[in-house]
């Protein structure tokens, strides 16, 4: 059991490519930047670990090697509890990022052509969904998104519904540690 | 036959014994390993990296199976489209089934072992494939 504050175990890839050809680089690159990894260097690569963030990393290394590369696998703690706060607040702003653009689409749509919300709705609700997939430190911003969709799918629907958590206002690293612990704690 | 994976299984390993079992292998027997130099000599190893029946030029397992063997039915090429989806959700088919399947296996591996997923979802995974196969045959969704 980890130690109440303490840093939680990483998933580290570390992988080399040859520079050409350049299709299995840029397909690993798509790959890792679906999955929201976090850079620590060139060719290295985090997740917080779990069993699907470990195994999704274990397929990038497997195509790696199948292009001629060579990768490995790495379970790791960040030795300082600031190392690991500077991740993940660095991973939580590139998803608030991401957010705050699906934010911008959806008020653009609510002030476009009432015809064209249905379709906008539907391909922002795809992307916010691959964002949420990758959002390992949840933001404020993922429930603004989320509800800036919700209104602009069925206006004045999402103020009948209770509040998802009481995210807002806490830091990456807080919300982490506390779902890490609320996890923890006997069923 | 031995047939040996990873541990703590998801939709494309539960979904691949299932698919062992019917079509492959009746008497199959499952091992779980949590390091793959833990597979014994004898036993086919799938969906682990470096397996042959594992992923491959972005396959998912189950559907990597399914060509070393010459599976040809559309009814499990179809169910192969959502399991590929449901795990790797690269929008290279259209299953909209897949996020749910997904989570229905999330949830099985935090509440049961291995053996007993797999004991539940052979009969989920005989379902949809009876599902699929109605539809395929009637060209639309069966009622």
């Amino acid at each position: 059991m980890t130690a109440q504050g303490a840093a939680g175990e990483w998933v580290l890839l570390s992988y080399r490519l040859p520079r050409e050809p350049s299709t299995p680089r840029i397909a690993v690159w798509r790959k890792l930047r679906r999955l929201g990894v976090a850079q620590l260097s060139d060719g290295l690569v985090a997740l917080p670990a779990g069993p699907r963030t470990r195994e999704q990393l274990e397929w990038v290394a497997e195509e790696v090697t199948d292009g001629g590369g060579s990768a490995a696998i790495w379970l790791a703690t960040p030795a300082t509890r600031a190392q690991e706060d500077q991740l993940a607040q660095a991973m939580a702003a590139a998803r608030a990022a991401e957010y705050q653009a699906v934010i911008g689409a959806a008020a653009e749509a609510a002030a476009g052509d009432p015809a064209a919300r249905g379709p906008a709705v539907r391909r922002l609700r795809n992307e916010l969904r691959g964002i949420q997939r990758r959002d390992y430190f949840p933001p404020a911003d993922r429930d603004q998104a989320q509800a800036a969709l919700q209104e602009l799918a069925a206006p004045g629907s999402d103020s009948a519904r209770p509040a998802q958590r009481g995210r807002a206002g806490r830091s990456a690293r807080t919300a982490a540690r506390a779902a890490r612990q609320a996890l923890e704690e006997p069923a | 036959m031995k047939w040996a994976t990873r541990a703590g299984i998801h939709i494309d390993r539960a979904a691949c014994a299932w698919l062992i079992r019917r079509h492959i292998d009746e008497r199959a027997e499952f091992i779980f390993v949590t390091d793959p130099a833990d597979i014994p000599a004898g036993a086919t190893a799938f969906d682990i990296p470096g397996a042959e029946l594992s992923h491959h030029g972005g396959d998912c397992s189950f559907e990597t199976i399914l060509r070393r063997y010459d599976l040809t039915d559309p009814v499990l090429w179809r169910i192969a489209a959502i399991v590929h989806e449901a795990d790797l959700d690269d929008e290279r088919y259209d299953a909209p089934e897949a996020p749910g399947l997904d989570l229905v296996l999330r949830g099985l591996s935090i509440t049961q072992g291995d053996d007993d997923i797999l004991a539940i979802t052979g009969p989920v995974f005989d379902g949809i494939y009876a599902y699929c196969r109605r539809a395929i045959l009637l060209g639309r969704e069966p009622a």
